[in-house]
This record gives C-alpha cells, structure tokens and sequence, in this order.
C-alpha cells in the first residue's frame, strides 16, 4: 500500500516522505537497537547454556552443584523462548512502523521504553532465584513446583512490559487510522497489529496464572493450588507465543523476502486473511500440549485436534504463496524449466539465503507437528526428546533463522550502516553452520526420542540399563550439533554487533516489497479489527468453557507447593 | 465452489446421523455449535432464496424488521432447554430443528440484517447480551437438571458458555460505543 503517498495531502506526508528519503528516525532506531542487543545478547547466554546441556546430555560434561542441569535448562528455556523471542519481535516490529506509519508518537515511544525497563527488571528478577537454585521449574513453571515468589514477580514484570509495548503499538496504529481515513494499514504494521493483539491475548492467561493463582499460592496465602487449570491456562499462553514467534517470521516472508530477491508480494488480501485467521483461532491451540493430560474427556481432546489442525490450514497457504512468489520471480529474470528456475534465486545473498532455509525447516517443522497432535502418535513421543527436537526445528530453525536474516539489514538501517560484502559472506557461512549444526542436533533429538530418551533429565545411564546405554552414541551427535550451533551463536552475535558499531556508514534500505500490478483492490473489511478480536474471543470461550468448567467444578483437592530439587 | 453450495454441504454434513450424534452427545456443543452453525449454514444459502423469491423477500421484509423478529422468535425458542430435550426423544422435533435453524432463522437473518439501521442492529445484540447473561446465570445456578438427557456439570458448562458470550456481545457493544468507526474509515 505504497500508493498511500500520492492519495493523500495532509501534513503527515511530507513527514512519511521525509522518512523515507532521510532514512530512519533516530529516536525509534535506539529503541530498535536496544531491543535487538538484548535479544542477542540473550541468544549468546542462552546458547551457551544449550551448549552445556548438550555436553551434559552426551556424558562429556559433568554440571558443578552451584550450577545443576535444571538451572540451565530453566533459564535456557527463558532465555530463548521468552527473551530472544519477544525482544526480537518488538524491536522489529517497532522499527517497521515507524517505517511504514510516519515515525512513533512521542508518547508510544516513552511507553515503549517503560515496557523496555520493566523488561529488564522483570528478567533480572527472574534470573536472580534461578541463579541461586530456587527456581528450577523449568520455563513452563509447572504447579505443584514451585519456586521462590521472586520469580514469579519477575514474571509479572516481563509480562507488563510487553503490554507497554503492544499498547504503544495500538495507540500508533490508531494515531495512523485517524490521519488516513478509509486506507489500508501498510501491511507490514498490519502483521504488527496481529502480533500484537495476540501477545495481549496470550499474556492475559499467564497473567491470571500466575497473579491469581500461583503468588497467593507460593507466598503461603492459600493452601493449594488447581494443578490442571493452571496448567490449562500456562498452555494458552506458552502455545500462543511460539505462534506468535512463528508469525512475526511469518510476516518477513511475506512482506520482506519478495523485496530481497527482486520480486512481488503475493495477494494483499489472501496475506491479511492469513494474519487474521491466525490472529482467531490461534490460542485455542494451547490444548495440543496437554492430549496427555489427565482431566480432559477424550471427545474434548478429539475436538481440539481440529482446532489445532485448522492452525496449520494457514500456515500451508503460506508455504504455497512463498513458493509461489519464488517461482515468479525467478521465472520473470529468465528462470527456465519445470525446477531449473531456482538457479536464478540469489542463493549467496544472506537476507535471503537464511530466511528461505527457515521456509524449508518448516516443512518437516510442520509435519512433526502434525503428528504430534495426533493422539496415538504423541503418546510416543510425548515427554522425549523428540519434542525437543521438534521446537527446536520450529524455533531453533524457522524462527531463529529468520530473525537472523532480518538482522543483516534491520541492523545496519537502524545504524546507519551498510552490509558490506565480507560481512554478507560472513552471514552466509554462518547460516550454513548453524543449518548443519541444527539438523544434526535436531535429528538426533528426534532420532533418540523415539528410543525412549526423555526430556528435560540431566545424563543418566539408569544403572548402565541397556536401554540407556543405547542412547549414547545419538546424544554424541547431538553434542556435536550443540557445538556447531554454538560457534554459529558466537558469528551471529558477532555480525550484529558489528554492523551495529563498527560497519562501514552508509543508508540501507528497509525492504518492503510491494503488491502486483493491477491487483485488485483488498475490501475495507480486512481493517475490522474490533469484529476479529471479538471472533477471537468467542472461538477461545468455546474452546475453553468445557475443560475449565470441568476442572474447577469436579476439581480435585489441589496441591500444596513442592520444591522437587 | 461458492457459499450457496458450501452452506448446503455443511448442512447435509451436520445432518448425517453420526455427526449429529456426536454434537449432541454433548450440551453446549449442541446449543453453541450446532445449532449456530445450522443458523450460519442458512445464512450462506441465503442468496438463493433471496434470488428465487426476491418479490416475496422485497414484500415482506422490506425494512428487515419481520426478518428479525423471525429470527428471535427461532433462535430464543431453541434456546428453552426443554426444546433441545424435545429434539433428542422425539425425530418430528429434531426435524423441526433442522429445518427451522437454517431457513427460519439463518435466511431472514442475512436478508434482514443489512436492512436494518444501527439503532436496529445494536437493539438485536443487546437483547441477546441480556438474554445470554440470564440464560447463563440460570443454567449455572439451576440446582437441578433442566434436561433429562443432560447431567448437571453439563448444563454449568453451558451457563458459562452463554455468559462468556453475553461478555463478548458486551465488549462488542462497548467497542461500537467508544469507538467511532467513522473517525478511521
Ligand atoms: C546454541 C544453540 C542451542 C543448543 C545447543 C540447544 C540445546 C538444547 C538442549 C540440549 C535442550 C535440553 C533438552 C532437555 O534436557 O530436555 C534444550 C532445550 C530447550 N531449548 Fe535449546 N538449544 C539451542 C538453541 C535454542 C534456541 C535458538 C531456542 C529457541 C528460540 C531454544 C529453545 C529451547 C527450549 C524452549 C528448550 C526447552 C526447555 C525445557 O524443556 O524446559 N534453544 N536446548
Ligand atoms: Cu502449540
């Protein structure tokens, strides 16, 4: 919608034009560059800890006491899932509205910084107990366990933090809507606006879990705690973010990937219908992560599979159209032959090389998921290192990946830098590590947990029992993918950083593709936010009445606290 | 395949023996479910009627407001839990049922509801907030089963169905309120 310029004539043009001619605001860049170190630092620590879980895992590495495998793995899981993730999405999500609506209000960006701050106290907070072995409940914070109270408090920190920076992102969107009547969100803030919504509707759960149940619970104001509406509520959340994750990458395929290679986007409208399918039925999903769960009838569990599977309707019109858009720019620069035009994709190009490796991460992602919430086939890989091996596939690779590739152009526009050719190189062999470190250590996960290995269990041989015993030569391969991934970690890390401080100066382009020619014009309706948070809501009662009601009616005596380790 | 022969597909798949059996295996599905979709499967067919009696639809629900009252009429009927036991026991009901949903309620309800002013439309979903909240606060604090064919946990499952809706009509209407969607549009 980039016509946006020319049908217009109010004052906040000529502010859009000069954004773009004078590249990036300044202010908005340092709130973008403050959220994407965190995030890589984040990746850095986090990485590391995989790594000594990876060593650990293999029998080569024996954990000091003041540092156990539960520590790591907790803060591990944090660091990533929530940490990187989240700080990742708001910094380029923020960068890219202030590209495509005119540079941040004022007021947003204090809020964003707010939400910024609460962050970090949150994380320190959390991090404090872990680090002093009060908190090894792992990052899904399981009831009965229970941790020191200050962990949760961190929690509640973080969780208010992303509030701060979504409803900043709403009150900018809506700024936007009022200065231009009747237009299209830029789609790159329509993607923005999803996201958003969603780590609202997401965070609402763990919030109720942990400001209601769980604090009264761990400081000792009440005796017992709903073991499974707590967990229910934990999964609405947990499933959710990953999704979000997902659809933040999701949106630079669509939107900047056709950029980069010199092509299209594909129909306007079919990617909003995307976003918004996604945006309604997406939390409902939270289910598939407890079809082993006690308490949950089979006919509800059976129901649930289609709500996870209608999930993965358009995560497949994604995969079509990401072909698609490949093919036709390929063939339109002179791609010959029923395959012999993927020659013509700029495979030495890391903006494009990184983020289309993630694409086809996902597809054995995807069908590993698919398998998983079937009922019979996740009653073997439930709890195993399969499931490791399945999210690190889906984040580790789909996700990680593409962030990483957003990151060699996101970095040095914010910087006012350039992506030189050395560093280009640079990136491109870092993927490369990283794709063979994760498909190594992926592989082996998947492999070993159909043996029986379970999750989340530091290196055990169960007395030399032959079964374990076997285990051993597949959790080699996994310590070596850990490494590889590792020393990929420690090149990425090092790009960002570097094209942050140290890069040649320079103006890059934030790259938004645009729609085709003479496609026909996306109906209003699209923009109907309030009707599609409205649906979201109704689709999530309808999910969620039935198992609640159940839980809390015929509920069991519940649970005191339990420090396990 | 466009939404007149997708709402008849629908249709004839929600009426197949097993597929109804399932749904009404279990209370809120069958009141929250099944019965909305048969309402959304007439919606979809609508166009047909609307083309094949336009005379008829222009004649009797020019304004939109009989439509509606049909509707109302249809749907606050199935929502008596006497009606859904009455569908289970005896097959001229259930007949009923399947027939009423989707032409006497989903058909007047798409002729009707672009007709209707705001004023109108806003009048049709407080009526149902305020039912939805009674029916819910009724079904979760009646201490006794209402349905012989229910138990009691199924029909509190239901009351909190029916007020997580009246909610959700609720924000909705808080949205309209506040938000002037001429301000952006
Ligand atoms: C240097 C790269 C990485 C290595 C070597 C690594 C290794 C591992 C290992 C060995 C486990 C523990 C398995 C277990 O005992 O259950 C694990 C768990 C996990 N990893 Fe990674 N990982 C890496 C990167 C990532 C990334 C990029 C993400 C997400 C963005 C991620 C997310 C997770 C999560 C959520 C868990 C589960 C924690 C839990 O079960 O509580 N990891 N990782
Ligand atoms: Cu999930």
């Amino acid at each position: 919608m980039e016509t946006v310029i020319s049908q217009t004539g109010n004052a906040s043009v000529f502010k859009e034009k000069a954004n773009k001619i004078l590249g990036v605001n300044l202010q908005d860049a340092k709130i973008s560059k403050s959220y994407l170190s965190v995030a890589f630092i984040a990746l850095l620590i986090g990485g590391t800890l995989g790594l000594l879980q990876g060593l650990n895992r293999a029998g080569l590495l024996e954990l000091p006491s003041w540092l156990n495998y539960y520590q790591v793995l907790t803060a591990h899981g944090l660091l990533l899932v929530v940490v990187f993730s989240a700080t990742f999405t708001i910094g380029y999500f923020y960068a890219g509205m202030s590209h495509t609506l005119g540079g941040l209000l004022p007021k947003v960006r204090t809020m964003v910084w707010i939400g910024f701050w609460l962050k970090i106290i949150g994380v320190v907070l959390v991090v404090i107990p872990v680090l002093m072995n009060k908190a090894s409940v792992m990052y899904t914070f399981y009831p009965p366990m229970a941790a020191d109270p200050m962990f949760y408090f961190g929690l509640v920190f973080v969780v208010l933090g992303v509030w701060m920076a979504c409803f900043g992102g709403f009150i900018q969107v809506a700024n936007w809507r009022k200065n231009h009547k009747g237009q299209h969100l830029p789609i790159f803030s329509f993607f923005a606006t999803g996201v958003f919504v969603l780590l609202v509707g997401a965070t609402a759960f763990v919030a109720v879990e942990v400001i209601f149940m769980i604090i009264p619970w761990s400081l000792g104001w009440v005796d017992t705690i709903n073991v499974m509406v707590a967990r229910t509520l934990f999964w609405a959340f947990g499933h959710t973010a990953v999704n979000i994750w997902y659809l933040t990458a999701v949106s630079a395929w669509y939107v900047i990937v056709p950029k980069v290679i010199g092509g299209k986007r594909w129909s306007d409208l079919l990617t909003r219908i995307v976003v918004i399918a996604l945006v309604i039925m997406n939390i409902t999903g939270g289910f598939h992560h407890q079809i082993v769960d006690p308490g949950i009838s089979e006919s509800v569990k059976y129901m649930h599979v289609f709500m996870s599977l209608a999930i993965g309707f358009p995560s497949l019109m994604t995969a079509y159209a990401m072909f698609a858009v490949f093919e036709k720019t390929a063939r339109k620069q002179g791609g010959k032959g029923l395959i012999g035009w993927y020659k013509k994709m700029p495979w030495s190009d890391v903006r494009f090389l990184a983020p289309f490796i993630a694409m086809l991460a996902f597809i054995p992602a995807g069908a590993g998921g698919i398998a998983q919430t079937t009922n019979q086939l996740d009653q073997v890989v439930h709890n195993s290192m399969w499931i490791v091996g399945h999210f690190h596939l889906t984040l580790g690779m789909s996700v990680a990946m593409t962030f990483f590739g957003i990151s060699y152009w996101l970095v040095p526009y914010l910087s006012k830098r350039v992506l030189t050719k050395g560093m280009n190189q640079f990136g491109v062999v870092t993927t490369v590590i990283w794709t063979i470190g994760m498909i190594t250590m992926s592989g082996a996960m998947h492999t070993v947990g159909l043996f029986g290995s379970p999750r989340r269990t530091s290196y055990t041989t169960y007395f030399d029992n032959a079964t374990a015993l076997s285990w051993d030569p597949y959790l080699i391969f996994l310590a070596i993918g850990g490494t590889l991934l590792m020393i990929a970690a420690i090149m990425q890390v090092y790009a960002v950083f570097n094209l942050m401080f140290f890069a040649p100066k320079g103006e890059t382009e934030f790259p938004i593709a645009e729609v085709e020619d003479g496609e026909a014009k996306t109906p209003y309706w699209t923009e109907r936010w309030g009707v599609w948070i409205i649906l979201m809501i109704i689709v999530v009662a309808m999910a969620y009445v039935i198992p609640l009601t159940d839980f809390i009616v015929n509920a069991p005596p519940g649970s005191p606290p339990f420090k396990t380790w | 395949m466009n939404q007149k022969t997708f709402g008849l597909g629908l249709f004839i798949f929600l009426i197949i023996p097993p597929v109804a059996n399932l749904m009404e295996s279990v209370m809120i599905i069958h009141m929250h479910m099944q019965m909305p979709i048969l309402v959304i499967t007439g919606f979809l067919m609508a166009p047909f009627f609307q083309s094949k009696f336009s005379r008829f639809f222009e004649k009797w629900n020019h304004n939109g407001i009989p439509g509606i009252l049909l509707f109302i009429i249809i749907v606050g009927y199935w929502m008596l839990p006497r009606t859904m036991d009455e569908a289970l026991e005896l097959w001229m009901v259930e007949l009923f049922k399947f027939i009423s949903l989707p032409f006497l309620a989903g058909v007047p309800l798409r002729d009707s509801w672009k007709k209707l002013e705001q004023a109108g439309k806003n009048t049709v979903i407080i009526i149902f907030s305020i039912a939805f909240i009674v029916m819910g606060w009724l079904y979760i604090n009646a201490t006794m089963q209402l349905c012989n064919n229910y138990l009691l946990i199924e029909q509190i499952t239901l009351g909190w169905g029916f007020l997580t809706m009246g909610i959700a009509f609720v924000i909705f209407l808080g949205y309209r309120f506040f938000f002037n969607p001429s301000a952006y549009e």
